[in-house]
């Protein structure tokens, strides 16, 4: 009997290893846990990159609203800057776009915008305390914002055009799709 | 090791950030350097924001700067980050909810083996042994078995 308790025992244990690896298989042990989905964005005060004017949070709100957050010296940030211009294009009225300048110099993002187009508004973030703030793990990291000013979802990694456009669409009553 | 060299060499492409000078008060610094010990590097992720070379960490330590300069206490700065990233963002994880299985789990899985050694040692030592039987005495009446009487009349052949 008490043979039996033990075996069973042995056996469960067994079992929940095996249903916690398979649970976890597809699970990037790298990836840095977001807790903000589903949250109010955290508030913040920014300058404009290009007016020196001051952009808060409360200000965004209203409009569903797109941050990127990016920098001259992350290559991956540089490809994607086309498909956000694209998408800021796209959306135009619709959805507002705003890039991010974290942990980067203002001249080191005005050479760059001027070589490769400002589509839409960018922020100074210079000491990257809006991107703790936010919960970023890195750039680029996309942040896709409703009109109440709620984090809907972020996506960390290159964003491509097909990805934005699902996004944003969530952000989105149905008629308002494209 | 890895997470290391990952580290260095992202670092590489990203202009190293000034950050802003220590605390003048050494108490409330050396509480910022410890906080920042407990806390895990979203790049360098075997390492804390404290020792991580990487604009990220650095970033953060400043968040966690500017959180003791405005008085915030210790578990205000742990919330503040596991808001964003989760319990994740602990190296030490709390001693509470699920999280409590990783401090009393290893105890609980050594105490079970430990009482399996102690039942196994026991177990064996109650089994009868075999121990070999006396020779008879010489003279002695032989037991009247019918396979010993076969056996010995074979030899006797």
């Amino acid at each position: 009997m008490k043979k039996w308790i033990f075996t069973s025992l042995i056996l469960v244990a067994i079992m929940g290893v095996l249903w916690f690896l398979f649970e976890e298989r597809h699970n990037d042990p790298h990836a840095v846990p977001f807790k903000l989905s589903g949250k109010a964005a955290p508030a913040f005060k920014l300058k404009r990159l290009d007016t020196g004017e001051w952009v808060t949070l409360d200000q965004l709100k209203g409009q569903p609203f797109v941050i990127n957050f990016w920098a001259t010296w992350c290559g991956p940030c540089k490809l994607e800057h086309p498909v956000l211009a694209w998408g800021a294009k796209q959306f135009g009225g619709r959805v507002a776009f705003y890039g991010v300048v974290n942990e980067d110099s203002p001249e080191n993002a005005q050479e760059f915008l001027r070589e490769n187009g400002a589509a839409y508004p960018q922020l100074m973030d210079a000491e990257g305390l809006a991107g703790v703030d936010f919960g970023i793990a890195g750039v680029p990291e996309t942040y896709f914002v409703d009109a109440q000013g709620v984090i809907r979802e972020k996506y960390a990694a290159p964003i491509d055009p097909r990805t934005l456009v699902a996004k944003v669409g969530a952000l989105l009553p149905a008629e308002a799709r494209r | 090791m890895s997470a290391l060299i990952l580290c260095l060499v992202l670092s590489t492409y990203a202009p190293q950030q000034v950050g802003s000078p220590p605390l003048a008060d050494p108490a409330a610094e050396a509480r910022v350097e410890r906080v920042g010990k407990q806390l895990r590097c979203p790049v360098c992720q075997g390492m804390s924001i404290a020792d991580s070379p990487s604009n990220m960490a650095r970033a953060q330590m400043e968040k966690v700067r500017e959180m003791v300069r405005d008085g915030k206490t210790d578990a205000e700065i742990f919330n503040y980050f596991v808001d964003r990233y989760d319990e994740w963002v602990l190296l030490e994880p709390r001693r509470e909810g699920l999280a409590l299985l990783v401090w009393v789990g290893p105890m609980v899985v050594i105490g079970a083996g430990l009482l399996f050694v102690f039942w196994f040692i026991r177990a064996r030592n109650q089994q009868p042994t075999l121990t070999p039987a006396a020779p008879a005495a010489p003279g002695a009446a032989l037991p009247d078995d019918e396979y010993l009487r076969r056996v010995r009349a074979e030899l006797d052949r």
